[in-house]
């Protein structure tokens, strides 16, 4: 154990190839801005797009929509957005807010990066920060075109994906590509920037809520934001809750009021649950047993702080009713002549919504885990499909090849087949699947796991891949179409199994901020009980919570195939990475707030909690928890986009190669 | 509060993935044995009542996962230990020598107070496949590195659940002995594991 740290060098490999790679991308992006700058003397558009907007204020409904451009101009390339006169959606916007926001030509070189915001609902939009810290407000593509304004960027400026977030494109970025976390990380806290001269002598006029639209350096505006709030400590998080639950509750104003006398008492004895329960059995989801349970054993004198968002998840979004699963039928409309998909924005949208038929899902995964692309043909795909076969059986021989005097001196292959032969037989044996002693399926999860076991040799097996690759295999059938799916996956979730186990780290402190924009009270307690390190949900973001019988509707029986059926539903679900490529840590925020008073009421330290989430079960259907999570989603919008450290799993990793797989072989390989 | 806290003794057992240690708690705890456990993630503990002369205490047992990359995760779930239950499998020489490991590796990350004395115990287990036949590290040799750190140790098969209690009431005595606060207790005069039993190797604590 201490002594595998001779043999990594990791660091120091992962580090060379991050460089290399670095260097390679700029060198391509050199050349062609040489190529094209020669050429060209005189100003040309290069990218033009109608319709993209900025939202001064928090209402939808005001907007100042505007014509983008991209200019290209003696070597340099110029970015415009220009509002469009006259045609205000909003009688409360006048042209002074218009001049305020407009970008006048602003030169890349002043750029720093560009972020890329897919929200559930609404439309795309993108913040772009400036070298100095500041940022202008979020453009709404109304018409999209997020992807060929980043591709038109590309064209004809240093801009390259930031190491740790996939959203984030950096621009003229040379620097040290593990300093880029911290800076990126900050960007969502960036401050706005007007480049109009008035807008600083106006503040008052702007109606910006979340700017003031005023111009100041990044230091100011957050000693402003903590002068306001000084409530505990300067911490951001704390001001970005405030932030979004007033933002939140303006928009919910009027439910509120329509729904807080039913309420009232109910948030004076903190037994929200029970309340609720009698008005509102329609969006109830308690299992009834459990709830009088909890009723019984909730000491009286504990008062459970009443959550923040109680009254606004009832009565405003609550998530979108769910759907029916995507059927054949009607996927098949959304393939076009040659096997493409058109509109796979749409695509993710309705199986977020509803899932896939089961008879389906052998199709539809490959594209959801990224294994096909969704512009890709039919033949495209077939081709494929050979060649990745033949490609998976020569990974397979190169260890079915080891003969077994290889192996007697091969110590660290033995080690590894030997842990990967142990859990694949205690993997999902309670499915009929895998049920059989002599299961072929059985054999075919371990062929698999060694085989990606060779193809990732850095990552290896680690523990919870058999829990993972297990319903890819259920659904897929075919030994190679799963090892694909399932290294796609990897892509997205190797880090979780790194040695340090970085992936799981920066997952469960994104945990913590989330809990803490979206539920003070609760994440108080949990500091109060030295519970932030959230290590017991640990399990339910390393295997998706697998083997976690949460999921199960009220009026079925628990049944194991049932439980099995509802993870593939929740990870086809979180798969489509609509909304928020994180929305399993959303899933995690509402299960906790399903139970925050059984939690607080009980008391529950450390120990007890996380013996109560290994223990849940039965206790949540799985629509509900997903409608949670969605409306918890969109309530923490950006700011909760902004808890969620850059690089976190799953966000899809850097362009081609996975350069931060940081372990070397440990003991088990 | 206090005083429970007093009652709580806090086990923790670690060793390479498959050892059986899920197991090993199971036959204790529950009297229970099944060839399906699936591989631990993260962390879980059982609980088991247990009575020393006239007081009741309870122990809290906690299962680790295995692998050695879910290390880090120790930090949380080592605190406050007042024993270690060093699992291996007499059939896997890897999981024997990879013992010393586990033990550096939790004395690291629980820090306990007084490292030089803290209590570890060690298991043998999984004597029982195929009648001792597959065995490859002796009673002898596991017996001499125990001896020469001063650890108790058993041999146990969870599966058929022979040898569990005695272990776990040497882990418990030794847990106790760990205690500051129990004064009244001088676990070097007590025997709970009684001469009696089978293989009980250690425990002349």
């Amino acid at each position: 154990m201490h002594e595998i740290d001779v043999h990594d060098l990791s660091d120091d490999a992962d580090y060379a190839a991050s460089v290399q790679q670095g260097s390679a991308s700029m060198n391509r992006s050199n050349s062609s801005k040489q190529g094209s700058s020669g050429e060209q003397e005189g100003a040309e558009i290069v990218y033009v797009k109608d319709n993209v907007a900025i939202h001064p204020t928090q209402y939808a409904s005001e907007r100042i929509s505007g014509r983008l451009k991209l200019i290209k101009q003696g070597g340099s390339l110029f970015m415009t957005w220009i509002p469009y006169k006259g045609q205000s959606s909003s009688a409360r916007l006048s042209e002074k807010d218009k001049s305020l926001y407009t970008i006048r030509a602003v030169p890349f070189s002043d750029v720093r990066s560009i972020r890329r915001h897919t929200p559930t609902l609404g439309w795309q939009y993108v913040i772009v920060v400036l070298s100095s810290g500041l940022a202008f407000p979020p453009l709404y593509f109304y018409n999209g075109g997020v992807r060929e304004f980043l591709a038109t960027i590309k064209q004809h400026a240093y801009l390259v994906r930031s190491a740790d977030d996939a959203n984030v494109f950096l621009v003229n970025d040379f620097q040290d590509p593990l300093q880029r976390t911290l800076s990126s990380l900050e960007l969502p806290r960036a401050v706005s920037v007007t480049n109009s001269p008035s807008s600083a002598a106006a503040p008052s006029e702007s109606p910006s809520s979340w700017m003031d639209g005023e111009t100041f350096d990044r230091n100011s505006a957050l000693a402003q934001q903590n002068a306001r709030q000084r409530q505990k400590h300067n911490d951001p998080a704390r001001d970005l809750s405030i932030q979004v639950l007033e933002k939140f509750s303006l928009v919910t104003r009027f439910a509120r009021e329509t729904t807080s006398q039913l309420f009232g008492e109910a948030q004076g004895d903190g037994f929200i649950t029970n309340d609720r329960r009698k008005h509102d059995g329609k969006t109830h989801d308690y299992p009834r047993i459990a709830e009088s349970n909890d009723a019984q054993k909730l000491p009286e004198d504990v008062p459970v702080p009443a959550d923040p968002l109680e009254f606004d998840k009832l009565s405003l979004v609550w998530g979108k009713p769910r759907q029916p699963p995507l059927g054949t039928e009607e996927w098949s409309a959304f393939l076009d002549s040659e096997g493409r998909i058109t509109d796979s924005e749409t695509v993710r949208k309705r199986i977020f919504y509803g899932g896939v038929e089961p008879d389906l899902r052998k199709e539809v995964w490959r594209f959801l885990l990224g294994y096909h692309s969704y512009d890709s043909t039919y033949a495209e795909r077939e081709y494929l499909v050979s060649v990745k076969k033949s490609e998976y059986e020569t990974i397979k021989n190169q260890w079915k090849s080891i003969s077994k005097e290889q192996a007697k001196r091969f110590t660290k292959f033995r080690e590894r087949r030997g842990l990967i032969e142990k859990d694949v037989v205690r993997t999902d044996r309670s499915i009929s699947f895998y049920e059989e002693d002599d299961s072929p399926n059985i054999k075919c999860l371990r062929d698999i796991l060694l085989t990606y076991s060779f193809y990732n040799f850095d990552l290896g097996y680690c523990q919870g891949m058999s829990d993972l690759l297990s319903p890819i295999l259920f659904v897929m059938g075919d030994e190679s179409e799963t090892f694909w799916c399932f290294v796609a996956l990897m892509e997205r979730l190797g880090p979780n199994f790194n040695r340090d186990q970085n992936g799981m780290h920066s997952q469960l402190f994104a945990l913590s901020k989330l809990v803490e924009l979206l539920d003070i009270p609760l994440h108080n307690y949990f500091e109060q009980k030295d519970c932030l390190n959230y290590f017991f949900c640990f399990r339910w973001v390393l295997i998706q919570f697998k083997r976690q019988a949460v999921f199960i509707y009220l009026y079925l029986v628990s049944c194991r195939e049932f439980e099995f059926e509802q993870t593939i539903r929740l990870w086809e679900v979180l798969w489509t990475h609509y909304g928020s490529e994180h929305l399993q840590l959303y899933v995690c925020v509402a299960i906790l707030k399903r139970h925050r008073s059984k939690i607080i009421g009980e008391g529950m330290d450390f120990d007890t909690l996380l013996k109560f989430i290994n223990e849940l079960s039965g206790h949540i259907d799985l629509d509900a928890i997903l409608r949670d999570a969605e409306a918890l989603c969109i309530c923490a919008g950006e700011n909760g986009e902004s808890c969620i450290p850059p690089g976190t799993p799953p966000s899809l990793p850097v362009d081609d190669t996975s350069m931060y797989y940081q372990q070397d072989d440990d003991d088990v390989l | 509060m206090a005083s429970r806290r007093r009652m709580l003794l806090k086990v923790i057992i670690l060793g390479d993935s498959g050892v059986g240690k899920t197991s090993l708690m199971n036959q204790y705890v529950n009297r229970k044995f099944s060839n399906q456990y699936k591989a631990t993630i993260g962390a879980d503990f059982l609980t088991k009542e247990v009575q020393f002369e006239d007081r009741l205490y309870t122990l809290q047992i906690w299962d680790t996962a295995g692998q050695e990359r879910f290390q880090s995760l120790g930090v949380a779930f080592y605190r406050g230990a007042d024993c270690c239950v060093l699992v291996y499998d007499v059939n896997v020489m890897k999981s024997f020598e990879n013992l010393n490991n586990w033990r550096e590796e939790f004395l690291i990350q629980a820090s306990p107070s007084d490292p030089e004395n803290f209590p570890f115990v060690v298991l043998g287990n999984k004597i029982d496949v195929d009648g001792g036949n597959s065995r490859v590290v002796s009673e002898k040799k596991a017996k001499a590195w125990c001896a020469s750190k001063g650890i108790p140790y058993f041999e146990t098969s969870a599966k058929e659940g022979f040898n569990v209690d005695a272990a776990f009431q040497c882990i418990a005595k030794n847990a106790l002995k760990n205690e500051p606060e129990e004064e009244i207790y001088l676990p070097d005069t007590i025997d709970v594991a009684g001469g009696n039993q089978p293989r009980s190797t250690g425990c002349e604590c």
